[in-house]
């Protein structure tokens, strides 16, 4: 009998796991396009954190790249071929990216992979797809390392060929803000608190590099543990030390909190961070106190460019229940170049696939240029977008306001 | 630089919230000596029940008149909760070896975990939890927010109904006899079963009270904030001795004071200020753990392991 | 009473855990067979009926969330481009400074092109650092056309050697741009080589000593 009851319970429990991890995947999976165009598919994966903290960021991407592969086929730009999307969830979580690496890897149809959000995601999937000579765009990732090599700052070494950005790299953002924050904003004393993870430790270097050149002094430093929740103990010190500015380096599910506690603690000064605190959630999780908070973005406001109404009227027709976020404009164009990538190498091919066409469509993908939501796409030759947009935004009236934007032109 | 008192009270605000979940953990772990890990999953639910109050309440409503009824409503989804558990998930396998609730007990803390995730609207990511408006309260140098004022009120007043209950009533000291020796309480006519699902309960109501101060001390509340939480509050109750409910209050105190006073000071000792920022914390506060159980493996106010067996 | 010590149990005595002892069976036959189930399975029955609570409720939960109501996408009107869309500054060299500036200042050239859309008037070029001036030539405000390119020269002056950025690693101009659509304000950060002319600039303009 008690056995019996406890195989039952198990059985119970199972069972509720498993409709749980069903009602999952149906959210975090793949949406079939219904248009068959009767020749070959090709799946263009995505890789984003699609739950958890970050997937505000994350669901922008998905919903993007879905909707360029949409239109794609809607224009039917590459005859013969339908185009599809495959969304797979890193829950921000390097191993689990190189699990979805490995599984797109393995799939024939999979000839291009947008994402991911993170970095520290991109560094362990990077070597993977590498191997595979299957092409990765990353609408977001603004670690210069990724494409510059480790020692990016003395000699810049590509390392993976298959590795392309659309996103502007840290090298550019930190400085930036630092050159706001000390001319235009005129604060000369920073306290500067980063994440330790691959995103938010460069960001914060980048700009203390920068800012200290330029005559301003560090106060303070600080490490947080991005499980935390708890940072009165930090903002204390922050108020202590006399700073009058912040510096963030990480993402919006803890700078949020950061500022309102900072802010809490009696220390009324602004909150500056990277495009990874740049999503409304921010104002949500800050409070009323964020108003004057900082954020360097890359790129400019997607509601500016003539190419990003198209972009946004079609993303409000989709249907899309999220937003489509800070890189929502940057997630189509990178599925976008891949399927331009894909076009060219059919065209070549005299309208079929060729047998090696992952290597092919990489290949391919140096020489993409097109006019896409963002602005002129393209490559240099480490696989970093030529389009070098900044934008400075700040925190009025609980929105994301642009206050300055820049172009790098280097 | 005089950071100290300020730091200190940031400390015992965080330790009380480790304290009020924390019993939970002791209570259970007192009377059926099962580490109850879907506690912080408890805790967890506590706070979305009382979201779900202020949700369901019409907008603008005063928050004084809206906290004592997310309170219950937070008690009540905690309690019915744990009060499941305890029936449909512990009680078939009391008589089964440790290990088999004690798995069940972190498996239902990922089904838990997974509900909400899925079901409860909204919740993928953070939801934000209404907040008490008005300023901070400034005392000397040491300022204490708004949203802290309901959890130096909570604690000590939770603490207190614990202790006159434990002490005082006829359940209370039933509880303490099954502690002691449950077939002896059983023989003595009192229902253990019934002290069990009190203890649950108990504990259950403790953890929503915490969460309740969570949700306005941090501002939101999300699926996974149990985990870490309760890891914390399992931590401070075997810090202050498993199965003593004071343990449990003095146990999270003096972590949550540890892990403030470790990220504000550690970096200014000479040589350490790589082991200094707050990320270290956590490590610091493990270590006073080990230190604390190689002393006192008992933990700070627990009995001897001997007299348990 | 004495001599009567505590019994103690034996075989085939245990403790009821509190339950009463089962009623037994009724007589004849029971009533349906799931009823007899139910009788043999409490826990089991308990169980799944606990689960299918927690999947109605979740599923209610789930059905019952509020959803926005797709809206009515707006059509996107055809519209002159911002002119920072449109206008790129790149930095082309150093200059001979002209006989006529104040001491400690220096010259170099950039260059703004116009892809498409109206013509772009620059109204402002400006730098952000303290303790630097500059003037341009030729002078603002001036027009560029879709498709044509115009050479500026720059000649900053030091007002202040103390405040100057020695080593700034991504300096950039302001540059004001006006067209038929708006006016905009857009920072122009020229790359590392505007970035390391400067610096050298500003040591050579600061190094005679007449701070």
């Amino acid at each position: 009998m008690r056995q019996r009851s406890l195989i039952a319970i198990t059985a119970a429990l199972a069972a509720g796991a498993l409709t749980l991890t069903a009602c999952g995947s149906r959210d975090s999976g793949d949406k079939k396009d219904s248009g068959d165009g009767g020749g070959t598919t090709v799946v263009i994966g995505v890789d984003a954190p699609l739950t958890g903290d970050l997937s505000a960021m994350g669901l922008g991407i998905k919903n993007s790249a879905d909707l360029a592969a949409k239109n794609a086929n809607k224009q039917n730009l590459v005859k013969g071929v339908t185009f599809k999307t495959e969304a797979l969830d890193d829950q921000a979580q390097p191993s689990a990216g190189q699990q979805n690496a490995s599984k797109f890897v393995s799939e024939k149809e999979v000839l291009g992979v947008v994402g991911p959000l993170n970095s520290s995601v991109a560094e362990s999937m990077q070597k993977v797809f590498d191997d595979a000579k299957l092409v990765q765009v990353s609408p977001a990732n603004t670690g210069p390392a990724l494409t510059q090599g480790q020692d990016w700052q003395t000699k810049k070494v590509r390392g993976y060929k298959s590795y392309f950005r659309t996103a502007t790299t840290d090298a550019i953002q930190g400085p930036f803000a630092a050159q706001y924050v000390f001319n235009e904003a005129k604060k000369k004393k920073v306290f500067v608190i980063d994440d330790k993870k691959t995103y938010g430790s460069g960001l914060a270097a980048t700009f203390t590099d920068e800012f200290k050149k330029l005559g301003g002094k560090v106060v303070g430093t600080e490490h947080i543990n991005p499980d935390a929740k708890d940072f009165s103990a930090v903002a204390t010190k922050v108020k202590n030390s006399g700073a009058q500015v912040v510096y963030y380096g990480g993402e919006y599910p803890q700078a949020g909190p950061l500022s309102k506690q900072i802010k809490a603690a009696g220390a009324k000064i602004p909150l500056v961070g990277g495009d990874g605190i740049k999503d409304d959630t921010f104002m949500k999780l800050a409070g009323s106190e964020a108003t004057g908070d900082l954020a360097t973005s890359v790129g400019a406001p997607v509601e500016d460019l003539p190419s990003a109404k198209q972009f946004v009227a079609d993303y409000k027709a989709g249907g899309y229940k999220e937003e489509y976020s800070a890189y929502g404009g940057y997630a189509y164009d990178s599925a976008w170049a891949i399927i331009e990538a894909v076009k060219k190498v059919v065209d070549d091919n005299g309208g079929k696939l060729p047998d090696d066409a992952r290597a092919k469509i990489t290949e391919a993908m140096q020489g993409v240029s097109f006019d896409g939501v963002t602005g002129k796409v393209s490559f240099d030759e480490f696989g970093d977008a030529t389009n070098k947009q900044l934008t400075v935004y700040a925190v009025k009236n609980g929105a994301w306001v642009p206050v300055k934007s820049g172009t790098y032109s280097g | 630089m005089n950071e100290l008192p300020q730091q200190l009270v940031n400390g015992l605000l965080l330790g009380s919230m480790y304290g009020l979940v924390a019993i939970g953990y002791t209570m259970v772990y007192g009377i059926v000596q099962l580490i109850n890990f879907a506690h912080g999953e408890i805790f967890m639910t506590g706070a979305f029940g009382a979201l779900t109050v202020w949700l369901w309440l019409p907008g603008g409503t005063s928050m004084w008149l809206a906290l004592p009824l997310m309170i219950v409503g937070a008690i009540i989804v905690a309690v019915a909760i744990a009060v499941g558990a305890e029936r449909f998930a512990y009680r078939p396998l009391r008589t089964a070896p440790r290990l088999a609730p004690l798995i069940t007990a972190i498996g239902l803390s990922l089904a838990l975990q997974q509900a909400v995730w899925a079901w409860y609207p909204e919740a993928k990511s953070a939801r934000t939890f209404p907040q008490i408006p008005g300023g901070p309260f400034e005392i000397g140098n040491v300022t204490i927010q708004t949203g802290d004022i309901f959890l130096v009120l909570a604690a000590p007043i939770s603490m207190a109904i614990l202790a006159y209950f434990v002490m005082k009533t006829r359940t209370g000291r039933g509880m303490q006899a099954t502690a002691q020796d449950p077939d002896t309480a059983k023989l003595m006519g009192v229902n253990t079963d019934r002290i069990i699902v009190i203890a649950f309960a108990l504990g259950a109501a403790f953890a929503a009270v915490g969460a309740v101060a969570y949700g306005l001390k941090y501002g939101e509340i999300n699926f996974r904030m149990g985990f870490i939480l309760g890891l914390k509050a399992f931590t401070a109750a075997v810090l202050g001795g498993i199965g003593n409910i004071y343990g449990a209050m003095i146990g999270g105190v003096v972590l949550g004071v540890a892990e403030t006073l470790a990220t504000a000071y550690i970096a200014d000792i000479p040589g350490m200020d790589k082991f200094g920022s707050q990320s270290w914390a956590d490590v610091w506060a493990f270590v006073l753990l080990i230190l604390v159980l190689l002393f006192r493996p008992q933990g700070l106010l627990g009995e001897r392991v001997a007299d348990r067996a | 009473m004495s001599g009567i010590g505590p019994l103690e149990p034996g075989e085939d005595t245990h403790a009821w855990d509190g339950r009463p002892p089962k009623a037994p069976r009724p007589a004849g036959r029971t009533r349906t067979a799931l009823a007899a189930w139910h009788r043999r399975h409490r826990r089991i029955t308990f169980a799944l009926l606990a689960a299918a609570v927690l999947l109605a409720g979740g599923g209610y939960l789930h059905a019952t969330r509020p959803q926005r109501p797709p809206e009515r996408p707006e059509r996107p009107r055809a519209e002159v481009p911002y002119p920072v869309q449109v206008a790129d500054v790149t930095y082309l060299d150093g200059r001979t400074t002209p006989a006529d500036a104040p001491p400690r200042s220096f010259s170099f050239a950039v260059l703004l092109s116009v892809t498409s859309g109206p013509p772009v008037t620059v109204t402002r070029v400006t730098q952000p650092y303290a303790g630097l001036s500059l003037t341009t030539e030729p002078q603002v405000p001036f027009q560029t056309k879709a498709g044509s390119a115009h050479k500026i020269t720059i000649t900053m002056h030091v007002t202040k050697c103390g405040k100057a950025p020695r080593n700034a690693a991504l300096p950039f101009l302001d540059v004001t741009l006006r067209n038929a659509r708006a006016m905009q304000v857009q920072s122009f950060i020229l790359g590392p080589r505007y970035a390391q002319d400067l610096s050298r600039s500003l040591e050579v303009a600061c190094s005679n000593r007449l701070r």
